[in-house]
């Protein structure tokens, strides 16, 4: 049976086409493939926030997580800027407008995370606005040398598996978990593995179509998801490409809010062979596999603290961001740093001085560039791409 | 009319006492700045845990303080375009800028010199950008950071979890062997007790204070005047100075409830607010309510650092769990948006006022962000009359006294005719 | 017979009406502000006397308002514009409940009840997007006057879609659109839709009821009135004084006070 909303992958030989395809159901504002998938596998629809959320919670609960990243350019803010002021980040208004729109009607539950203050207050304004709907906060640890903050983890997440199995009426065993764990661990293998190989080949698996493979992971269910990347994988080892003149970089600051495809686009033709980026950051979290042996909560409360990639929206003291980034650079020998970040995003915003200090220091060059989402001309993005290619090309 | 209203504002020895005890305060800074006094540590207003500090004889610093009394001196705004020019964002804390710039200008205050921190000390009690201050300090100056990860309240009975609390008391156990390190003294819980104590008392007064604005005429404002008295609040809780301070101040509260009087004249218009105060216009937002007879009769600011009004003492019986549970779950800050609505909603009730004002400062989201919700809850929910305006709580270019003006007149015109109308 | 008069200083233009005890409206002065408010005031009251064929000192009670009404050095008093338009709204039409106000720096919605008070109001935050000067540089950009934008963002056949409300980049927003050679009139179509939109959700914060009026300088602007029409689904009220509401207001404020002065 073709697999729902997905194309036919058997068919789909061309990476191009494909991704046009996939590109229509995340780009969709009324979530029409969440419905669907709703209806056919009865499964209740749970909404996360970005960044980062325990998926395998909601997998394990039978609920269908369903990444809810704002609306894109997709919508107008007609509603939801009355409750939140012109300085803050659009992805915040946007989010409330699909809910003030009614365009949530199908979504069970919605998640919220601690990464920044509008974010958390966001929460509290859902469930003033929709008062019937089931709201959750997590209350991620901050204090990661303490070991305490993994007992810590585990009791928060205990606590969101209790009221996700309220929600789905089902009973979770630690197998469930741990077989979700190992779903959400092939998927993160397999973007690994294709973000290793876009690394090497930029010009073959551009950051355009990598981007729509890695997002139409939240809103497929895994095992779609997985199908899907597996046959991406398939047809990008025979796909040709042609070697482009780009400067080599590494993107950062896009964790959160995303810029729409088009602007990746944009950036991606003005001359960049982008390396590495943090795009859609919270189902590519951790660096190595989780535990699946284990407990299995005990283990994602783990590997928060300990495999989890470094981000503006998360502190460990034992880590630096600035020097990082520096290592980031060497390694994938890029010539210079983009930091592309939401306007008003402030966890992003205050990370670029730290960038910006540690690149100053280790003489790599970069460029900031401030996006929104709901951004529909990119002429001026462009522009300072451009124009900051061909001066590194002329040196 | 509201010309006639004399421009005259309280100023009592609770204000003059202030400033003695701040400039010590100051002086003390200034004094370990010159490598003479106690070692410094950083921490933040929200929630704070000064009563571990004083238990070590270190000396706390709030950058945030510091921020504040640069910008009520208009003297902000260098430090602020200074980490600008250095990658700061228009965008970001005012706060954090001002005190980037600061650092970067030799940490010369107009109050003080401000010494290096030994520790900084991160009680994240709500606010987000303290994770990211602190961590920009600890580049630029080499300090340790310890971070008190504080739980926020998230569940629906708006209480700590177990877990919750059990986490910030490990923590707490973490932190102590390095105050010991940093102070060179051991923990003595006898100590504890003594500043827990102190606290208990402060908490005592200040709470007795703060009922008193449900009175009428309130006998003080309790954002104008009140944010005098959060300078000791903070710096000074857990001393006897401190203590001392409450107590003089609560006497001569008490006596002008006696003599019925109160900041002004006239108190014709009870008001709530939400919000931060616009310090580098400090003087003229005020100005801008008194001329209207309205006076502050409760706000949410003044309960940041704590909740005592709702009933929070510390507890000398069991000094940390107090210490964790002030953090926890007793200021507004770790608080929730919708407590700190049915926060605001019981100053209306309770405190009977005319009205809400918010002031919406982009620098602080923790305060600001969805505060047109809020707007819209008690505006249209609850039938308050509600006025939203937007300035700053640092930088002056944000804060423009004509619109300012226009916005606060027509509150307060609508207000009067309210006033007229249900009074016939 | 005794009168009183309302003089409304805005940033870019003055409005001067005189009202008789009945609160009928015998003259009404439109003067540009210039650089000196204090002047402009008094040029556009002097005028309004003459109009009306009265002497100074018939006018015994005088409100000032708008932006610049402590600059009304003769007046009595001072109200803002927000409790002057809703009372000269309220006067002209008494079904009003919404008061939609776009002015050069700001917008603002205002309900008011049947006798013109005001029951909430809000206006624009710090963004001027929303506002009359959002157009005014749109105009500029275009190379087109402020009369004349109105007009012809009718005739937009498929209006464009700005990128950004900010009245700071709204010109490199056109001049894009111009060099993808959308037409002038496309293009000034999204202007005004783009205006309406932010003017919409403003009016959405007090609750938009009917009926719904227009006030200030930009209601002169017929595609404004169109495009808030169609953002709202609801006709849109304009008096064709629209632009003298709040000195209107003033000026009944004026009758009122002299009356309880007098006792
Ligand atoms: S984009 Fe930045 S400010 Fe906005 S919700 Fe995400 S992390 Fe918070
Ligand atoms: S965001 Fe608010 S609470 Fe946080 S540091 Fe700035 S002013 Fe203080």
């Amino acid at each position: 049976m073709a697999a729902i909303g997905l194309p036919q992958l058997e068919e789909a030989q061309d990476l191009t086409a494909l991704v046009d395809d996939l590109r229509v159901l995340f780009e969709d504002p009324d979530f029409k493939l969440a419905s669907e998938i709703k209806r056919t596998t009865g499964k209740p629809i749970v909404g996360n926030f970005p960044v980062y959320s325990p998926v395998e919670l909601f997998h394990a609960a039978g609920a269908h997580p369903v990444g809810l990243v704002g609306a894109g350019n997709q919508i107008e803010i007609a509603h939801a800027d009355s409750r939140f002021q012109s300085f803050v980040c659009s992805v915040i208004k946007s989010t409330l407008e699909l809910g003030l729109t009614d365009r949530l009607r199908d979504f069970d539950g919605m998640v919220f995370h601690s990464i920044c203050d509008p974010a958390r207050n966001l929460a509290s304004v859902f469930k003033r606005n929709f008062p019937d709907q089931w709201v959750e906060y997590i209350h991620f640890p901050q204090n990661l040398v303490s070991e305490s903050s993994v007992d810590y983890l585990e009791s928060e997440y205990r606590r969101i598996l209790d009221r996700l199995s309220e929600l789905t009426g089902k009973q979770v065993t630690n197998d469930d978990v741990n077989q979700s764990i190992t779903l959400y661990n092939r998927a993160r293998s397999l973007m690994r593995d294709l973000y290793a190989f876009r690394r090497d080949n930029p010009h073959v698996l551009t950051t355009k179509d990598l981007y729509t493979v890695v997002r139409a992971g939240h809103i497929l269910t895994v095992e779609e998801h997985i199908r899907l990347l597996e046959h991406v994988q398939r047809l990008v080892q025979t796909k040709q490409g042609h070697e482009r003149d780009h400067i080599r970089v590494i993107l950062v600051g896009s964790f959160c809010e995303q810029p729409s495809l088009d602007l990746i686009n944009a950036m991606e033709e003005a001359g960049l062979d982008i390396l590495d980026d943090d795009f859609m950051l919270g189902r590519r979290w951790f660096t190595e596999d989780v535990r699946a042996d284990g407990d299995g909560v005990r283990s994602l409360a783990e590997a928060y603290r300990d495999r989890s990639v470094i981000s503006s929206v998360k502190h460990d003291s034992r880590r630096h961001k600035g020097e990082e980034l520096v290592a980031q650079v060497r390694s994938a020998k890029a010539d210079a740093v983009i930091v592309s970040v939401p306007k008003f995003c402030e966890p992003g915003l205050f990370d670029y001085a730290i960038y910006r200090r540690a690149l100053l220091e280790a003489n790599i060059p970069h460029l900031f560039v401030e996006y929104e989402e709901k951004m529909w001309l990119f002429d001026k993005v462009q522009t300072e791409v451009e124009t900051f290619v061909e001066s590194l090309l002329l040196d | 009319m509201a010309e006639n209203a004399e421009k005259r504002n309280y100023r009592g020895r609770l204000h003059d006492l202030q400033k003695d005890l701040m400039n010590d305060y100051f002086d003390q800074m200034t004094r370990s700045a010159n490598g003479e006094g106690d070692p410094s540590v950083y921490l933040l207003i929200s929630g704070n845990p000064v009563e571990l500090l004083r238990a070590f004889d270190l000396l706390p610093i709030y950058p945030e303080i510091n921020a504040l009394q640069t910008a009520v001196k208009k003297k902000a705004l260098p430090f602020i375009q200074k980490a600008e020019e250095i990658g700061y964002s228009t965008d970001n804390c005012a706060y954090v800028k001002a005190d980037i710039g600061l650092y970067f200008s030799g940490n010369q205050a107009p109050m003080a010199k401000v010494p290096p921190p030994s520790l900084l000390l991160t009680n994240y009690v709500g606010c987000n950008v303290y994770l990211h201050w602190w961590e920009h300090l600890s580049e630029l100056t080499g300090a340790p950071i310890f971070d008190i990860d504080i739980p926020f309240l998230r569940t629906p009975d708006g209480e700590p979890r177990p877990e919750d609390i059990q986490y910030v008391m490990r923590q707490l156990g973490d932190l102590i062997p390095i105050l010991e390190r940093i102070s060179g003294k051991r923990y003595d819980p006898d100590r504890l007790r003594e500043v827990v104590e102190l606290s208990r008392e402060t908490g005592e007064y200040w709470a007795q204070i703060k009922l008193l604005t449900q009175l009428r005429p309130s006998p003080f404002d309790a954002y104008f005047d009140a944010v005098t008295m959060m300078g000791p609040l903070y710096a000074l809780r857990g001393t006897k100075e401190g203590r001392d301070y409450f107590r003089d101040a609560y006497l001569e509260l008490q006596q002008k409830v006696a003599q019925h009087e109160g900041p002004l004249p006239e108190e014709k218009y009870r008001l709530v607010i939400e919000g931060p105060p616009p310090w580098p216009y400090l003087r003229t937002f005020r100005e801008m309510f008194e001329r209207w007879g309205a006076v502050f009769v409760a706000s949410s600011y003044s309960t940041v650092g704590g909740l005592w009004e709702f009933g929070f003492r510390h507890d000398p019986a069991n000094p940390l769990e107090s210490v964790a549970m002030h953090m926890l779950k007793w200021n507004l800050t770790n608080r929730n948006f919708l407590q700190r609505y049915a926060q605001l909603k019981s100053y209306v009730d309770e405190w009977g006022a005319d009205g809400l004002v918010i002031h919406s400062v982009k620098s602080c989201r923790l305060f600001s962000a969805g505060q047109g919700d809020m707007r819209e809850y008690f505006a249209r929910q609850l039938g308050v009359p509600t006025l939203l305006v937007e300035s700053d709580l640092e930088d002056q270019r944000y804060f423009s006294p004509a619109q300012m003006r226009t916005r606060i007149d027509a509150f307060m015109e609508s207000l009067e005719h309210h006033k007229l109308v249900s009074h016939g | 017979m005794l009168y009183r008069a309302g003089v409304d200083v805005g940033s870019t233009q003055t409005k001067a009406v005189i009202v008789d005890e009945t609160g009928t409206m015998v003259a009404k002065v439109l003067v540009d502000t210039g650089s000196n408010v204090v002047k402009a005031a008094e040029r556009a009251f002097v005028q309004a006397a003459e109009q009306a064929g009265l002497q100074r000192e018939q006018v015994d009670y005088v409100v000032g308002t708008g932006y610049g009404r402590f600059n009304v050095t003769f007046g009595n008093d001072q109200i803002t514009e927000i409790s002057c338009h809703a009372k000269g709204i309220a006067h002209v039409n008494p079904n009003v409940r919404t008061v939609i106000d776009i002015g050069g720096q700001d917008a603002k919605a205002i309900k008011i009840d049947e006798t013109g008070d005001v029951k909430d109001f809000v206006m624009n935050d710090k963004c001027a997007a929303g506002t009359g000067r959002f157009l005014g540089n749109s105009a500029e950009v275009l190379n087109l006057s402020l009369d004349e934008i109105g007009e012809r963002s009718l005739q937009a056949k498929v209006p464009v879609r700005l990128s950004t409300v900010c009245t700071v980049f709204v010109e490199t927003d056109i001049l894009s659109h111009l060099a993808l050679g959308r037409s002038v009139e496309n293009i000034l179509g999204g202007v005004h839709s783009a205006v309406a939109a932010r003017v919409v959700a403003l009016a959405r914060r007090v609750g938009v009821e009917r009926e719904v009026a227009l006030t200030g300088g930009v209601s002169r602007n017929v595609g404004m009135v169109h495009a808030l029409e169609k953002h709202l689904e609801v006709p849109i009220y304009v008096s064709p004084d629209a632009h003298f509401m709040g000195a209107l207001g003033a000026a009944l404020f004026a009758n009122e006070r002299a009356i309880a002065v007098a006792g």
